[in-house]
């Protein structure tokens, strides 16, 4: 098992595609994140030099934003919020609860490359408090059986996309 | 563009109140603000405070010592203890290319060193990594800076505030005692140098950061590190004389100055009065200063009666040179490289300047950043394509030198079928547009877009974009050091005149010059056609002005140039040979050859530094001084005479060469004393029009330039006409031309950023030899291909002269059947294979290409 094999022949088209574009770099990366999940440091040199800007410019772009990644991640990348109106209804518990069923420390991913365990500041859902986020998914008012449950219906058993 | 980073500049609004950063707020009307009101100073106590908090205590060993901003910040506002928590963000040091020592740990994140290599030298090697706390300056994949872009110009090492960025010094590691102004002596740029020592002994260099020099706040890697060859144990330290003892004729022994230099006098005149004034030569040097070749010149032709006088500056295409002299009436001598950001378009043709002089890489990237464009036409993709508007690979065919010259009429073609010419320039400075015009309306595009392996599309779109545009060129050894080189610079002339370029300024011909002084030595006549000031031998009333004054008869006939004096030799014409600061068995073509001519020589005198090759076959050595222990000045490629004090003095009991050169013009029997620098100077401000701005105390003039010999920058001025030459085919038949089938290959000698010339004195320089480079020749992987040769084998590189062994690197990006080979390497051994002469074309023999074959080892 390992991370999503990387599509070479669609890469390249993407980056063929903003070629030589002013203020292409942000949504080229972000095509190239969708497409495979991270950037890929290989690709790092061909944006540079079709958007005639400096490799290392590039990587300082890709490392200052946080929705930008250097390493593959896991399918489901799960989001617990550490804001203030989680803190407060228990979202270290949480916290730990998930570090213990996915046997992750933040910001790690799976060997398997099925989940990745991140932490963000607030997901701006505080009325839902604790919430997390999986992929795009919002879940709000978590319980101990409901974060089961949640993972439950991401874990590999289940099968597809 | 002012950047806002560490926040200590902040100022207080007198009307509101608000702290601001002042590097970034913009001046309003009525705005009034006060910079030392205790607020400010509590606001910058607590920033200076947090960082030094984050900043390592490691004062004791930092290299950075009393010169550290952030210890001299502290101590002006009286920050000894911070009380705050340390949290010292420590980082991996990295220390493992001889150059550049990293400790992040000691970053304060001022951008100084990002913005250094992004706007000052553009290479764009780092940039901020990651956020925050952990942000840091980091190569692309964060790796170690030798596994980067970097080019290791230190410029961000110079500029660091902090010991983030110190120089890998094994030598020294402290403050400087003191720090003084010079000259570097590398290449024709011409770098001003902050050139730190410390008993006597020089320890440290950086950019000598003013105004008035070439350079500002920039370096190259030689600039900055390869002055290690001034502290290295090959200096030479005192004179010596060959004792012929009978059996064993190889001692040399130690002498006074007085013995030596009576023993040259002696033997010099001895020579010539058996054998007459023909034979004996004199080889000056292009790397002393303009007053020291003005003595060696003078001490040639007033002394010993002999136009036997050269200089290196011979090897790197002084007939190109010559020819653009004469044929622009000195129009081009002026060449201010700030031009070149000014210019409306830029060509570059046959130029490395990223490897030979790279200063000038710097302008023409910071050019093309500013939206200057940019053509470059090489056979080597060099690092300036991927800045260029259109980059012209130029065909490496079996008569491909020609191809520049198709490419140049090409051009040429298509601007005037676009009606881009500028008939107005054309009429009132320039003769003969017509018969160039209709030569060129003949030309057949196919044809040139064959001989250039360039396409019509691409050729088009280059003429497009220089439509209508004065264009600035900047030529190298590409063009200057190859066989056709005259006929190439004819059409470069051609096509300048034609877009009303020549003579305005930011529309200058560049000449990259290898060599610190190989304009000033040219300019002082060290050359065997010409007097001083480039007055001609053959011009009666310039000739006779010198011989009243030295009081002398001298021959109009031209002496014998570098190569004739090894001919010379050979044939035994040439009895004695006075080398001053040149490295003949290094420099020249097939050095057996030169080896064996010398040889033949009664009397060798090699006045130098280092122990060089030549100085070993020498009969008398003199020690001379470098650069930073002498006063003189050196003429830059851009007609800027700089001018120098001494740093230090020389070491062991050797003398400033102008010294060693008035006490042998004494021992002659001239009857001026030259006692001081300032006796030379003086009399080359009087003698010489073109050197009037010679001055001690102001450290840069310019020569003066054109027929009235005006110091004026607007050469426009001096109304003369330069006439049109007429359209040669690139496709000139060279007779000798070897079977493309026997030597497949077309051998390229490139230049390398981290030596200088033939390597004679970088080959010394500690860090350059710790780097560790092989010089391995590249080869297209094709090509490794066909011949079974992999990547990493050694291989024999074999022409009709000589044979060298290198290593194999391949290169995806060269054309096949082209290979590039590293000068100043293994004692320099690509020399092998070049041929000294060529019977068909003596004035430009081409010691740019050789044809050879590659065998596997």
């Amino acid at each position: 098992m390992g991370p999503k094999e990387i599509d070479w022949n669609k890469l390249t088209a993407i980056i063929a595609k903003h070629k030589k574009e002013k203020w292409g770099l942000i949504p080229l990366l972000q095509e190239i994140q969708e497409l495979i999940g991270y950037i890929p440091p290989e690709a790092i040199e061909p944006v540079a030099e079709a958007l005639n800007i400096y490799p290392s410019e590039v990587q300082g772009v890709v490392t200052f934003y946080s929705g930008f990644s250097l390493h593959p991640k896991g399918k489901a990348v799960v989001k617990v919020c550490r804001g203030t109106a989680c803190h407060v209804k228990g979202s270290r518990s949480i916290l730990k609860l998930m570090k213990k069923e996915l046997d992750l420390e933040e910001g790690e991913t799976s060997p398997d490359y099925q989940f990745t365990l991140e932490t963000v500041a607030c997901l701006g859902a505080c009325f839902l408090a604790p919430t997390m986020m999986v992929n795009r998914d919002y879940f709000g008012k978590l319980s101990p059986t409901k974060v089961t449950t949640v993972l439950g219906q991401y874990s590999k058993d289940k099968g597809e996309q | 563009m002012p950047v806002a980073t560490v926040g200590l500049c902040v100022v207080e609004d007198e009307k509101t109140g608000r702290v601001m950063a002042s590097c970034v707020t913009p001046v309003v009307s009525e705005m009034s603000v006060r910079t030392d009101t205790p607020r400010v100073k509590i606001h910058r106590k607590n920033i200076l405070r947090l960082m030094i908090a984050e900043h390592p205590e490691s004062c004791v060993v930092c290299s950075k010592g009393n010169r550290c901003q952030l210890r001299q910040l502290a101590a002006q506002l009286g920050i000894g203890e911070t009380h705050l928590y340390p949290m010292p963000n420590y980082k991996t040091l990295e220390q493992a290319n001889p150059f550049i020592i990293r400790d992040l740990s000691k970053c304060v994140l001022c951008g100084k060193c990002i913005r250094a290599d992004h706007e000052l030298v553009v290479v764009g090697a780092i940039d901020y990594n990651l956020r925050g706390f952990k942000s840091r300056p980091s190569t692309i994949h964060d790796r170690g800076l030798e596994h980067s872009s970097c080019t290791f110009c230190g410029t961000c090492l110079s500029m660091c505030p902090t010991g983030a960025l110190s120089p890998n010094n094994p030598g020294y590691t402290a403050t400087p005692e003191r720090e003084s102004f010079s000259i570097c002596g590398f290449c024709g740029v011409g770098c001003g140098l902050a050139m730190g020592y410390t008993n006597s002994r020089i320890v440290e260099v950086n950019p000598a950061n003013r105004p008035d020099t070439v350079n500002r706040a920039t370096l190259c890697v030689r600039g900055h590190f390869a002055h290690d060859f001034l502290n290295t144990h090959e200096r030479l330290l005192q004179p010596m004389i060959r004792q012929h003892t009978g059996s064993d004729e190889n001692t040399m022994a130690p002498a006074s100055w007085d013995a030596a230099i009576d023993v040259v006098a002696g033997r010099l005149l001895e020579i010539k009065s058996k054998n007459g004034s023909q034979s004996v030569a004199f080889l000056g040097s292009s790397k002393c200063t303009n007053e020291e070749n003005y003595l060696f010149q003078k001490i040639a032709r007033a002394l010993l009666k002999t136009n036997n006088v050269d200089n290196g500056s011979y090897l790197s295409g002084r007939h190109v040179i010559n020819l653009l002299e004469k044929r622009t009436n000195g129009l081009s001598r002026l060449s201010p490289l700030d031009w070149l950001e000014k210019a409306q378009a830029v060509f570059v043709l046959g130029a490395d300047p990223g490897h030979s002089t790279p200063v000038v890489s710097y302008y023409l990237k910071r050019a093309s950043k500013k939206g200057v464009p940019l053509v470059v036409a090489d056979s080597i993709r060099t690092d300036l394509a991927a800045f260029s508007s259109a980059w012209l690979d130029v065909s490496t065919q079996s008569d491909f030198e020609g191809s520049y010259i198709e490419l140049l009429n090409g051009l040429a073609a298509l601007l005037y079928e676009k009606k881009a010419h500028d008939a107005h320039y054309i009429k009132q400075f320039t003769e003969g547009f017509k018969q160039y015009s209709d030569d060129l309306s003949t030309l057949d595009r196919e044809q040139v877009s064959l001989a250039t392996g360039i396409d019509v599309g691409v050729l088009n779109a280059t003429a497009e974009l220089l439509k209508g545009k004065k264009i600035a060129f900047v030529i190298g050894s590409g063009i200057l050091q190859q066989r056709f080189g005259m006929q190439t610079m004819e059409a470069v002339i051609n096509l300048s005149l034609m877009t009303g370029s020549l003579g305005s300024e930011g529309a200058g011909i560049h000449i990259l010059a290898k060599e610190n002084n190989q304009v000033g030595a040219q300019d002082m006549g060290a050359v065997p056609d010409a007097l001083p000031g480039r007055q001609p031998l053959y011009n009666d009333s310039d000739r006779n002005r010198w011989e009243q004054f030295w009081q002398t008869e001298i021959s109009p006939q031209s002496g014998l140039n570098m190569i004739q004096m090894i001919e010379a030799a050979e044939k035994g014409n040439l009895k004695g040979l006075y080398i001053l600061g040149e490295n003949p068995l290094r420099s020249l073509p097939q050095p057996d050859r030169v080896r064996k001519a010398l040889a033949k020589l009664d009397f060798i005198v090699v006045q130098d530094i280092l122990n060089t090759e030549t100085v070993q076959i020498a009969d008398v050595v003199l020690p001379g001084a470098a650069f930073s222990e002498k006063g003189g000045s050196f003429t830059n490629m851009e007609g800027r005479i700089q001018s120098f004090d001494p740093v230090v003095p020389p070491p062991g009991d050797a003398h400033p060469d102008w010294e060693i050169l008035g006490s042998l013009a004494a021992k002659l029997g001239d009857p001026n004393q030259y006692a001081s620098l300032g006796h030379i100077r003086d009399e080359i401000r009087i003698r010489v029009p073109m050197y009037k701005a010679l001055d001690r105390h102001n450290h840069t003039a310019w020569v003066a330039v054109g027929d009235h010999r005006q110091s004026d920058k607007d050469t426009k001025k001096t109304k003369t006409m330069v006439s049109f030459s007429p359209v040669v085919p690139g496709d000139i038949d060279i007779g000798d031309e070897l079977s493309t089938t026997d030597y497949p290959f077309t051998a390229i000698m490139v230049s390398v950023r981290y030596h200088c010339g033939s390597g004679t004195r970088t080959g010394c320089s500690d860090r350059i030899l710790k780097l560790g480079l092989r010089g391995e020749i590249e080869l297209s992987p094709q090509d490794g291909e066909t011949l079974s040769i992999r990547d990493g084998d050694t291989v024999r590189v074999v022409s009709s002269s000589g044979a060298i062994k290198r290593q194999v690197r391949f290169n995806k990006r060269l054309r096949q059947g082209t290979i590039s080979i590293p000068l100043a390497f293994n004692g320099n051994d690509a020399m092998n294979l070049l041929a000294m002469t060529q019977p068909d074309m003596p004035d430009s023999p081409g010691w740019k290409t050789c044809r050879v074959k590659l065998e596997k080892i």
